[in-house]
């Protein structure tokens, strides 16, 4: 549904993104997560047709962002950071106008409008002007613009930033029940909202992709082992001699008797293990592969990163 | 069309909820009414007098008596008065970051230009409009009605207000800032008028008819007098197609360049 396509973009001499390609299905929440400052609003900004890339191309249903703008247009609905909104219009009145600038038809723009209103909880103030409301309700006159054509695909930067708890609750529900058949790019800096939220996650840090991969694989693929816990009943100085004589073991962390093991990425050495700890007589009592959280991941790459360009 | 039907919609109702468009035309009929009355009691005691000597009465009429000092004088409340409307088209779309979500919709540049250009050309018309009563009270007390030298001076009117106005539009696009846009306005307004006065048009040098010519005022005075001429009509549009157009290309380079 939507192809990045090795995109660059320089602000003058400073480069903002370098050389990033991904592609997100149809019907796939991605995860666009990166520190404050990597990339991400750039690289959606990118997406939008806000700006044209400085290298590369970005396809939004075989349509390029470079050659057929207004057909990428017509497919996006884009929610910025922050949004700004015309305060000095009233809610349905400024959704009015939008649906009519993003083309829908006349004959189909009431229909559209109530439909949005009543979609993002907007008819309570509905007669309102914008610049009066508060800023969770601000945020669904953000989703309501960019809903109100009924897009295929969904632009959100930071949906959730400067919310209260319940609101927060609130628009991560309201994008949930957008999902469905709609493509959705969501950027965040706020992990868990990745794990709850999003199929796939692309890590962004300082303009580069760092690592791109479903929710569930990206621990394992990008760094270079896996971890496995082990429950062992026995005298730990003892058990820690068994691992020194497996090949493959890259670092083992126990906390009395639970033991974090970190194996070298294409090596599977689960049975083997299993088999000396009970050859040397010791109790095993739970054998598990240990997944990172988001949270592990996401700072293990971001602070390598930083030790790489550091030395 | 729909798209700058509804652009120019949102923009003539944004002049309107807004104080801009009322304080601006109460001003300018306000000093148009008063500089009006003050030529009407000077004709009238300058023809008291003539009265007395009819040979000269035959060189004096409304239109050089009233209106064409009138209208000249109306081109420096138009470049006081027409900054202001023009100054926040693009600037505050900028400063407050509207911009960013109106970039992203599938709608051409050109038609938010034309949108909101046609929406400023609007309040300019119908500042004009406010006016016509004048010369309908004037004739009212004249034998006949000359409205051929007026309508002349009303087109010129028109097309130097639409000038200022598209050269402000211009600044607008160039500015984040209104009040900055509306000053590099005033200054730029005042320097295509000085253009005239650079070189003396009378030094029989090709550089001061130049001057001359490109000049934003001169071009008007042939109207005042109730002529019209192509080459003042063609000076205008050109001018305002000019402005448009490069406000077009700032909108675009800005873009490139994020």
């Amino acid at each position: 549904m939507i192809k990045i396509e090795n995109v660059t973009k320089m602000y003058g001499q400073t480069l903002a993104v370098k050389n990033i390609s991904f592609e997100v299905g149809k019907g796939e929440i991605l995860g666009f997560l990166g520190p404050n400052g990597a990339g991400k609003t750039t690289t959606m900004r990118i997406i939008t047709g806000y700006f044209p890339p400085t290298n590369g191309d970005v396809f939004v249903d075989k349509y390029s962002v470079l050659d057929q703008p207004l057909e990428v247009k017509k497919r996006i609905g884009y929610v910025p950071e922050n949004p700004s909104m015309y305060k000095d219009m009233k809610v349905r009145e400024y959704i009015r106008f939008i649906g009519a600038i993003k083309g829908v038809p006349k004959s189909k723009l009431k229909e559209n409008l109530e439909k949005t209103l009543s979609e993002c909880a907007l008819e309570g103030v509905a007669n309102k002007m914008i610049g009066e409301l508060s800023k969770g309700y601000r945020q669904r006159v953000a989703l309501g613009q960019a809903l109100v054509n009924d897009p295929p695909v969904l632009i959100l930067d930071e949906p959730t930033s400067g919310l209260d708890p319940k609101q927060i609750f609130e628009i991560r529900q309201l994008i949930k029940s957008m999902s469905g058949e709609r493509t959705i790019i969501l950027s965040t800096h706020i992990l868990p909202e990745v794990s709850m939220t999003c199929d796939k996650v692309v890590i962004i840090n300082e303009g580069q992709i760092v690592a791109q991969d479903t929710v569930d694989n990206i621990g394992r693929s990008i760094s270079g082992s896996y971890q496995l816990e082990m429950t062992i009943d026995g005298n730990p100085e003892d058990v820690v001699e068994i691992f020194y004589q497996i090949p493959g073991i890259l670092r083992v962390d126990n906390e009395k008797n639970i033991y974090i093991i970190d194996v070298e990425k294409d090596k599977d050495i689960r049975a083997e293990l299993a088999r000396k700890v009970v050859e040397k007589g010791f109790g095993l009592l739970e054998f598990k592969p240990r997944m990172l959280s988001l949270e592990e991941v996401f700072l293990k790459l971001v602070t390598e990163e930083e030790g790489v360009n550091a030395s | 069309m729909r798209n700058i039907a509804e652009i120019y919609k949102r923009e003539i109702k944004f002049y309107f909820t807004t104080p801009i468009a009322y304080v601006v035309m109460v001003i300018f009929t306000a000093i148009f009414g008063f500089l009006f009355y003050r030529n009407m009691i000077y004709y009238s005691n300058v023809s008291y007098q003539l009265m007395q000597n009819p040979a000269y009465a035959t060189h004096i009429d409304l239109i050089i008596g009233i209106f064409s000092p009138l209208f000249s004088t109306n081109t420096i409340i138009f470049l006081l008065v027409i900054p202001p409307i023009s100054m926040r088209l693009f600037a505050e779309e900028k400063k407050s970051g509207t911009i960013e979500l109106l970039f992203t919709y599938p709608i051409r540049d050109i038609e938010i230009v034309l949108g909101k250009w046609l929406a400023a050309v609007t309040i300019v018309f119908l500042m004009l409009l406010l006016t016509v009563p004048a010369p309908f009270l004037a004739f009212s007390f004249a034998k006949s009605a000359e409205w051929g030298p007026v309508l002349s001076g009303y087109l010129g009117m028109f097309l130097m207000g639409v000038s200022f106005l598209s050269l402000g539009v211009l600044i607008s696009a160039l500015s984040e800032n209104q009040i900055v846009a509306v000053i590099i306005s005033y200054g730029a307004l005042l320097g295509f008028w000085f253009l005239g006065w650079a070189v003396d048009p009378n030094s029989g040098k090709a550089i001061g008819k130049v001057f001359g010519e490109l000049s934003i005022i001169t071009h008007v005075n042939d109207f005042i007098k109730g002529l019209i001429d192509t080459k003042n009509i063609a000076y205008y549009v050109l001018f305002i197609f000019t402005m448009v157009f490069l406000t077009l290309r700032v909108l675009e380079s800005k873009r490139w360049r994020g």
